[in-house]
């Protein structure tokens, strides 16, 4: 899908489906970030979810795999999440509320601005299946 | 050497410790604090006898079945736990020690310790070991605040000063210029929201301005964002006959609990109820997930302030502080203080 064409919200859900059919991802979310002050992140698209937690969760710039990505637009991916305690730098509420041990994030570009306008990530809950730059790779060709 | 024989004297009979010494198990020699407690409890020495001689029988006996016993049979003194005075609105707990002087004469002492002075040492441990993390604790959180200065805060305005270099470029469409501008006043918002997060962690103004009820509305708020768990805060908002300083305990107990529900229980969803009475003021905090077993982690273990801490904290200013958790079935945290 062209990234020109992504200004329909429902499009992320079925990139979201598409990716959670072909892949073996346990869970796939797309963050955004709203474009009213005070531009929150939230979780708005996810497939593969155990629970409702997603949505209470609001995202913060610089914190976190997605907030890491957020803020740099470099794709991040991370094979032992359990490691991060509530206070520490990389916690990520997706994971622990998903119980993902491993996942992969990549920034969603906006085509005009070419600034990071929100995340695409999946994850394994399983700690045998492992992530690379070749999963972040596969996954924002789905973008 | 007449010298010090002499010291040896004045030790053994102005020694706290109360010492006995018997031969063929009758008393020879006894200092001041033996005779005094001899005196006062009416005390047969003959009974500690008996008492030291059972436990050295029970210690040594090879039906005792106990492998540590081994050991034992190398120690030349044996210590026993013994309390006096039972029958008295307060029971004096010792610690008596049996040591053997002369094994071929059968002459041994009976040194009675206080085991007042014992706690009161043990005690003075726990305290360094507190204060050692309470110092470790501060530095701790130094370098944290300056960390988040620098990661966060001075990277937020960097980017948005770079955001606004990029401006300068005229070649921008309206609808471009648009979203970039908007790019730079989320970032400078992300900044902002940082530096109140950043103060609100550091000391709570709402609840200088606000109050208690507030204050914690505020925390469950955020907390909830950061997690994604439901933290529901209900309770009447009458907090303004509570001390400042009682104010701040009831928060903080409410901030690690959430923190250590967050962090330990995956729980769904946690309750906290402030409800002022009266004469009291109780803070529940609620949670419903994997429950721990109390006890394990009631001791200070030297790295988390924990729920020693939170004890400590209430007991200063004369409140109650309760743990209901089972395996399974969640944590309720209970705080009372009494309200003048």
């Amino acid at each position: 899908m062209n990234p020109e064409q992504l200004n329909n919200p429902s499009d992320y859900q079925l990139i979201v489906n598409n990716i959670y059919q072909n892949e073996q991802f346990d869970f796939v979310g797309v963050a955004l970030q709203s474009t009213k002050s005070p531009h929150l992140i939230k979780w708005k698209f996810v497939a593969g979810n155990t629970n409702e937690k997603f949505r209470k969760i609001v995202l913060r710039s610089g914190i976190g795999i997605a907030g890491l990505v957020v803020r740099t637009g470099k794709p991040f991916w991370d094979n032992d999440l359990n490691r991060y305690e509530y206070s520490d730098e990389m916690y990520t509420p997706i994971a622990k509320s998903e119980l993902l041990q491993s996942a992969v994030a990549v920034p969603i570009i906006s085509p005009l601005t070419k600034l990071v306008r929100g995340v695409l990530l999946a994850g394994y809950r399983s700690n045998n299946k492992q992530v690379s730059e070749q999963t972040a790779l596969t996954l924002s060709q789905y973008l | 050497m007449l010298e010090t024989t002499q010291w040896i004297n004045e030790y053994f009979k102005d020694s706290s410790d109360a010492i006995m010494i018997f031969k063929d198990d009758d008393l020879i020699l006894s200092n001041q604090m033996a005779k005094d407690l001899r005196r006062e409890l009416n005390l047969n020495p003959q009974y500690l006898v008996e008492v030291a001689d059972s436990s050295v029988k029970q210690k040594f006996s090879p039906t005792d079945n106990c492998f540590s016993c081994i050991i034992q049979n190398k120690m030349k003194e044996i210590s026993i736990p013994i309390t006096l005075a039972k029958k008295m609105p307060h029971p004096l707990n010792y610690f008596m020690i049996y040591n053997i002087i002369d094994p071929e004469e059968k002459v041994f002492s009976l040194t009675l310790k206080n085991r007042g002075t014992i706690d009161r040492m043990d005690q003075l441990a726990q305290q360094k070991k507190l204060t050692q993390y309470v110092n470790r604790a501060y530095e701790k959180e130094r370098k944290r605040i300056s960390e988040d200065l620098h990661d966060s805060i001075a990277q937020g305005v960097y980017s948005a000063i770079m955001g606004v270099r990029r401006l300068e470029n005229n070649q921008f469409s309206v609808e471009e210029l648009d979203e970039l501008t908007t790019v730079i006043e989320s970032q400078l918002n992300d900044t902002l929201t940082e530096v109140k997060e950043m103060a609100l962690d550091i000391r709570p103004s709402v609840l200088d301005n606000f109050g208690l009820l507030a204050a914690l509305k505020v925390l469950a708020k955020r907390l909830q964002e950061n997690s994604g768990v439901t933290i529901n805060v209900a309770g009447n908002a009458n907090t303004e006959k509570l001390s400042n300083d009682i104010q701040s305990v009831l928060y903080r107990i409410a901030q690690e609990s959430i923190n250590n529900a967050l962090k330990h229980a995956d729980a769904d969803e946690i309750t906290i109820l402030l409800v002022a009475h009266d004469h009291y003021i109780t803070l529940e905090i609620i949670d419903d997930g994997d429950g721990f077993d109390v006890p394990k982690h009631q001791r200070f273990n030297g790295k988390s302030m924990g729920l020693m801490n939170m004890n400590e904290r209430v007991k200063m200013f004369n409140g109650a502080f309760k743990i209901n958790s089972k395996s399974g079935e969640g944590t309720t945290v209970t705080v009372k203080f009494p309200i003048v």
